[in-house]
């Protein structure tokens, strides 16, 4: 694996390599996989030395790592960080991943602060450098912060992730909200994966947009590493 | 487009190597980096027309923070990092009042270097503005800068143009509006809008209408989730809905817009549509008309 690599998935996600220095939507409604899928598509390189990094706006760092460790049985939590935003009291708990919590989503700037801090921390830790990072989700930060407010946000992220060659993933739900704010947010991204319910085994359907050398159409999925 | 890049740090040493580093990081940018040591000679150095802006955390003076939030009143395109011995854990980050900075420690094995390429990625991309750019960005400005728009020549055509979108849609202002690097200016205006001076160009609802098709419609901007952080001063201005029509050189590259603002919320039919196009398309053909008869003559 040398830096120039596009970042692999799971066989489970019919997604081809992605270019480092890409950052992609995750689109789905509440009731989809999107947000999981966001979240194990910045998990699929971490057995193999790669960092993830996580935003988390709802979810506990203790639920959001759980979850890692469930779908990814060789998660190791020493290449990982998490920047909750659950405003929930983490106490005394110990973790294996660097953690740092924001009290609240409408603090934009601590979050951007901590998440640049932690990302030169992980890249340091990282084989060659590759960073992974997860944004669960754009459309909670929406409820706190206005539009411009929120694109700046994830423009500078998604920068930071051009800048080191890195992956990024953000989640958005985009059936809460109206076309110009998916279409503003959008412009952060390289391309997007749609995903939606689907019948029949597996975890949903996806479809990526904008990305080259992709499968068309809607694919079947599962999340986790399991083959 | 110009690189211009300001590099705060109280040490002498460490803010010339710091620039140094820059320069020559950044040489194919062809980047002006310059220095200061002090809040107070920072923000005297400061033009909206800086890209970037690196900062140490305690300066003399105040902080870098503070100098941050500062330095978003004067260049508010421009990226800002702090580039610290400070703990980032340790950074009071309130006085930002919202407004982004990138954080690398000057500790870091890789800062320099990463240092390099993120200042890189800032300028190239304007990684925190907070409105998208065209992705052909680079040429739209350099289509632009062929122009010579202080021409009084095509004005007088240009002012009938807006006189007759204006009386058209039954408004009280209009304008021919020029979408420059990180500024609009007003090239012909109707109405109150002559009363109008050059805004940023994170103020301007026309920096969307660029990324449009053609015409952008905004039936009422306090609805819109993209102008309703910006509502009040454009109400101010009596802007409550908008239909914009893109500038468009032979080339294909969007320079500007001719635009309707209405004091009340109104839609748009495409009938509306066709006839903002139609004038728009005039107003672009007058400018360039202009700019070839003044061209020296091999340019024409």
């Amino acid at each position: 694996m040398s830096r120039d690599d596009g970042y692999g998935f799971a066989a489970g996600l019919p997604v081809e390599p992605i270019a480092p220095g890409s950052t992609v939507l995750v689109a789905g409604p509440a009731l989809s996989r999107a947000e999981d899928l966001a979240l194990s598509m910045a998990v699929d390189g971490n057995a193999a030395g790669e960092a993830s990094l996580f935003i988390s706006t709802n979810m506990t760092c203790k639920t959001l790592l759980g979850t890692c460790e469930r779908t990814h049985p060789d998660f190791d939590g020493e290449r990982a960080a998490v920047i909750d935003c659950s405003g929930q009291d983490l106490g005394q708990a110990q973790f294996e991943a660097q953690v740092r919590s924001v009290s609240t989503q409408s603090d934009l700037t601590g979050i951007g602060m901590k998440a640049s801090a932690l990302y030169e921390s992980l890249y340091t830790s990282a084989t060659e450098g590759r960073v992974r990072s997860s944004l669960v989700s754009l459309s909670s930060l929406s409820m706190y912060v206005d539009l411009r407010s929120l694109y700046q946000f994830a423009q500078t992220l998604s920068g930071r992730i051009d800048s080191a060659d890195g992956l990024g993933v953000f989640a958005i739900d985009p059936t809460t909200h109206d076309t110009q704010t998916v279409n503003t947010l959008s412009q952060v991204a390289d391309g997007r994966v749609d995903v939606r319910e689907a019948d029949g085994e597996g975890d949903g359907e996806l479809r990526v947009r904008g990305l080259r050398d992709q499968p068309d159409g809607w694919q079947p999925f599962v999340v986790g590493a399991a083959d | 487009m110009s690189t211009r890049i300001l590099c705060v740090d109280p040490d002498e040493r460490a803010r010339q190597e710091t620039a140094e580093s820059l320069r020559t990081e950044l040489s194919d940018l062809d980047a002006s980096v310059e220095t200061a040591g002090t809040v107070e000679e920072a923000l005297d150095r400061l033009t909206p027309e800086h890209s970037a802006l690196l900062t140490e955390q305690d300066l003399p003076d105040g902080t870098g923070v503070a100098l941050i939030d500062a330095a978003d009143e004067i260049a508010p395109d421009a990226g800002a990092v702090l580039y610290t011995d400070a703990d980032p854990a340790a950074i009071d980050t309130d006085a930002l009042r919202g407004s982004v900075t990138e954080y690398v420690g000057k500790g870091s094995v890789f800062g320099a270097e990463r240092l390099g390429r993120l200042v890189r990625t800032t300028v190239d991309t304007r990684a925190q503005a907070s409105y998208p750019l065209p992705q052909n960005e680079a040429e739209r400005v350099a289509a632009l800068q062929a122009y010579d728009l202080d021409d009084p020549a095509p004005m007088a055509t240009l002012d009938r143009i807006t006189g007759l979108a204006a009386r058209h849609f039954a408004v009280e202002q209009a304008s021919v509006n020029i979408i420059g690097e990180h500024s609009q200016e007003f090239l012909s205006c109707y109405g109150g809008a002559t009363e109008w001076e050059t805004t940023d160009r994170e103020d301007s609802i026309c920096t969307f209408t660029i990324l449009a098709d053609d015409v952008m419609t905004v039936s009422d901007v306090t609805e819109d989730p993209r102008f309703e952080s910006r509502s009040e001063a454009l109400v101010g201005m009596g802007i409550r809905s908008y239909m914009g029509a893109n500038l468009v050189t032979p080339a294909g590259l969007v320079v500007g817009t001719l635009c309707v603002y209405d004091d009340d919320p109104r839609s748009f039919s495409t009938a509306d549509e066709t006839y903002l196009r139609d004038l728009a398309t005039v107003a672009m053909d007058v400018i360039d008309l202009h700019a070839r008869a003044d061209a020296p003559e091999g340019d024409r």
